[in-house]
């Protein structure tokens, strides 16, 4: 499957004053959890160990997070976070765009997702090593603007 | 390829909520501070595969 790489606006700073939008991976990622079902824009994160969702994807979804399957985390701070994991069917939905194979067929796996309260703020997933690297060859074509999952 | 531009479609959206983007990404169908909120209202909405996500926060890079 290739995917556009996705534009998002983001406001300038001091340190990249002529800077108004960033360059992400981001594919959109259908979860089911039985009949109960959402798509959610995620974050293809090669640096990402594991893969991750805001909490309240998990409330939408049915699924009661329980602490026999906590794991703990941690970002570029000190803090350590804990992520509830439960297993969930992932889809890779073929994103619609110029230039796209419209024939391109989805990818469904099985994932062991982590669910937390702290990417709440970032608000998509991440799709890390364990469960979507450990899966798929993923080729980043930055500078063509697309990647490859395959 | 052509990249995806979200940059037009989110500029004005509300910080901190969550959006139901349009299956086409050419709108916003829905937002509310509750995802699940934000979902159902895209679907009562006629929009049947909504994309969800947050708006950007002002500090938009994910490390």
């Amino acid at each position: 499957m290739r995917v556009p790489f996705s534009f998002l606006p983001i406001p300038p700073d001091s340190a990249f004053p002529n800077r108004d939008e960033i360059k992400r991976p981001i594919v959109a990622l259908l979860i089911a959890n039985g009949n109960r079902q959402t798509v959610i824009f995620c974050v293809v994160d090669s640096g990402a160990d594991l893969c991750v969702f805001p909490a309240s994807l998990a409330n939408r979804l049915g699924i009661e997070l329980s602490q026999d399957k906590a794991s703990a985390f941690s970002g570029s701070g000190e803090t350590t976070q804990m992520a509830c994991f439960e297993e969930v069917q992932a889809t890779i939905l073929p994103m619609d765009g110029p230039n796209i194979d419209p024939g391109q067929e989805p990818l469904t796996f099985p994932l062991y997702a982590g669910f937390c309260d702290t990417l709440e703020h970032v608000g998509m997933g991440l799709l890390g090593q364990e469960g979507f690297f450990s899966r798929f060859t993923v080729n980043f074509r930055n500078a063509e603007s697309f990647f490859e999952i395959l | 390829m052509k990249p995806i531009d979200l940059t037009t479609v989110l500029k004005d959206a509300p910080q901190g909520e969550w959006l139901a983007l349009s299956f086409s990404l050419d709108r916003i169908v829905a937002h509310s501070p509750n995802l699940s909120d934000a979902e159902e209202a895209a679907h009562q909405l006629g929009e049947k595969m909504p994309i969800m996500m947050k708006a950007p926060p002002l500090h938009a890079l994910i490390l």
